[in-house]
């Protein structure tokens, strides 16, 4: 489970950033006091359009970050009192992760499963059980650097599931990826829902989020506007598709500001 | 878990080939290259000096003068000479810039009737100081007849020339050919070693925190479940690893040059360079080699994990790099010697304290000293990059 308690992250800026943003401004709050629940086996999607605030969510949540005031916790372990508990229990992928070009998917593997101490017996299972179902064994012993793009997702997969966490997390796992890569993913998701495990997705995708999601939150400019549950927010729509029921969202916000 | 960062840090980084040709190639080579490329070149220079015919003008009036004389009867087994005579009112620095001879010496009319009436006569060798070696072989035709006709001044005076040397001074040199080399040589060993302790730290340093950054793989790490200071360990272990490494395949290069390519030939110099490279030399050195390196990983880390690219990373530390070698050069300096004073300042104190260590004259206060100033600067610097690492800015790019 994930519980966000009026989170906000304010990022202080250093006098080269300020130069850098052509702005006096000290300080920019990229969340601002957003609470929402992540239960067990529901995908929960983070909707928002780009610069809303929702990597910054995902990443305070993955303890990247540490909240400006509020507070977040995985699994019961508060992010700021016990981090490492609390991303032990994490599965954290985003569409711009890396991998190091220098090692085989076999050696990453096996160091991500060092770091979160999965136990040898146990890291073999979950290995030949990860590849196998990923299709990696052809693979697994080349560098990184000589793989296509759908097989170093694959391989980002494995790392992100090898110590089985509880909670996965997704920041935008489909972006720039081809459609049978993107299917993966999907894939990936749909499973962790069926294997109980609560799941966060970012994304700005409504046909992922029609195929996916079980609650949602759109958020906008740091702001919680909507937070409830898909079915909910189909019956409540006024607009003749998801997408454009999000747009709506969005821009009604901005008017009211605006006004 | 610092060990598992460490484990696959190392991996990563001997997989690079920049930093393998920065850590090994390069330290291993440099020794015998530089000492293989002045050998050469010196030893063809004492060849060239030793076969090439020196060409000589001659100005005089009178080409059957003594001088002359005595100039040709100098065997060519001392060196090749040609002889060519002009007369005394020829431009003898033309001569010698349009290369007709190295050297020219104008020797008065009356030089023979100066001889004879034991009267001193003055002769001018016109030579070039750029051209190297003129003004010794000049020297040594000079001092060879003048020695000549010397003695025959002491048998026409029927003089025992001993008698007109009140005393012979001998100087005794009581300083060891250690600590010779210590005094005039002995900096360049810590310059070299403090210059490759820095290039092994550079890449590693660069490609494991901005690189890092750059190819998306920090997030990743920093969602494992491992304290930031344990991955900050762990990485630095790696990157002091490369610098030290570097610095000990620069030793190895240098054992290489003496032992295998024996590259210096001069016995008295080697046996005292043996008996540098011995186990309590190089036991010293590392002992001073650790805290310094370390503090290298220090000050590069925090410029390395605020940078954004590679290549911001590598335009930061290029200034630093000079800031490294000034210091490092003070070894160079004569009369800068280690003190209680000088072994407060970092990289001069090591530079120093190695000198004395090449020299056998290290003082175990001073080398203390220079251990504990130094590694009080790679905590402070460790603890500047753990301060860096920590801060979120600094994270994400």
């Amino acid at each position: 489970m994930i519980e966000v308690n009026q989170l906000s992250k304010v990022f202080e800026f250093t006098k080269k950033q300020q130069k850098e943003n052509n702005s006096n401004e000290k300080t920019s709050t990229a969340v601002n006091n957003i609470s929402f629940t992540c239960q067990p086996g529901r995908v929960f999607s983070l909707l928002g359009p780009n610069g809303a605030g929702k990597t910054t969510t995902l990443r305070t949540i993955a303890t990247i970050f540490q909240p400006t005031s509020g507070s977040v916790k995985v699994n019961g372990f508060d992010t700021v009192i016990a981090p490492e508990r609390a991303r032990k229990n994490i599965g954290f992928l985003t569409g711009s992760t890396g991998l190091y070009e220098r090692l085989t998917p076999n050696e990453i593997i096996a160091y991500f499963g060092e770091l979160y101490g999965v136990e040898k017996i146990a890291f073999e299972t979950r290995k030949e059980y990860l590849f196998t179902l990923l299709d990696m064994h052809d693979f697994s012993n080349k560098r990184i650097g000589r793989l296509s793009t759908g097989m170093r997702q694959k391989v980002s997969i494995a790392r992100t599931m090898i110590h089985d966490p509880q909670v996965v997390i997704f920041d935008e796992p489909t972006s720039g990826l081809d459609v049978i890569t993107a299917e993966n993913i999907i894939q990936l998701i749909d499973n962790c829902r069926k294997q109980g495990k609560t799941v966060l997705f970012s994304s700005h995708i409504m046909s992922e989020v029609d195929l996916l999601c079980d609650d949602l939150a759109i958020i906008h400019k740091g702001e919680i506007l909507f937070n409830a549950t898909m079915d909910e927010f189909r019956n409540q729509m006024q607009s003749k598709n998801l997408t454009a029921e999000f747009i709506r969202i969005v821009q009604n916000q901005t008017k009211t500001k605006l006004a | 878990m610092i060990f598992t960062i460490f484990k696959k840090e190392l991996k990563d980084t001997l997989r690079d080939r920049r930093t393998l040709i920065a850590m090994v190639v390069i330290p291993v080579l440099v020794f015998p290259l530089i000492l293989g490329i002045s050998t050469s070149v010196s030893n063809s220079f004492e060849d060239k000096q030793q076969n090439e015919v020196f060409k000589v003008a001659l100005l005089t009036d009178d080409p059957g003068n003594e001088f002359v004389r005595e100039l040709m009867s100098i065997p060519d087994s001392l060196g090749p000479k040609e002889l060519e005579f002009y007369p005394l009112e020829e431009d003898a620095s033309q001569l010698i810039h349009m290369d007709s001879a190295q050297i020219a010496i104008a020797i008065p009319p009356n030089f023979d009737q100066d001889q004879a009436n034991l009267n001193s006569s003055n002769i001018t060798i016109y030579f070039k100081e750029t051209n190297l070696g003129a003004r010794q072989r000049a020297e040594f035709f000079a001092q060879h007849i003048e020695s000549v006709l010397q003695n025959k001044r002491y048998d026409a005076l029927d003089l025992n020339p001993t008698k007109l040397v009140p005393f012979t001074i001998n100087y005794t040199n009581l300083s060891s050919t250690k600590e010779m080399l210590g005094k005039y040589v002995g900096g360049f060993i810590p310059y070299l070693f403090i210059i490759f302790g820095f290039i092994g730290c550079l890449y590693p340093a660069i490609d494991l925190f901005t690189g890092e950054k750059e190819r998306k793989t920090l997030e990743t790490l920093l969602t494992a479940p491992v304290p930031r200071w344990k991955i900050l360990v762990g990485k630095m272990f790696v990157v002091v690893l490369s610098g030290i490494s570097a610095a000990s395949f620069a030793m190895i290069g240098l054992f290489l040059s003496l032992e295998v390519f024996e590259f210096i030939d001069n016995p008295k110099i080697l046996e005292a360079v043996n008996s540098i490279l011995s186990l309590k030399f190089i036991s010293f050195l590392f002992l001073l080699l650790i805290p310094l390196t370390v503090f290298f990983a220090g000050i590069m880390i925090p410029i390395t994990i605020s940078a954004k690219s590679f290549k911001e990373a590598q335009s930061i530390l290029t200034p630093v790099n000079f800031m490294i070698i000034l210091p490092a050069m003070v070894g160079f300096i004569p009369g800068i010697e280690l003190t209680y004073a000088t072994a407060l300042i970092p990289i001069v104190n090591i530079v120093l304290a190695s000198k004395e260590l090449v020299a056998d004259t290290l003082g175990i206060d001073l080398l203390i000293l220079t251990f504990i100033v130094m590694t009080a600067f790679a905590v402070l610097s460790i603890a500047l990059s753990y301060k860096r690492f920590g801060r979120e800015s600094n994270i994400i790019s």
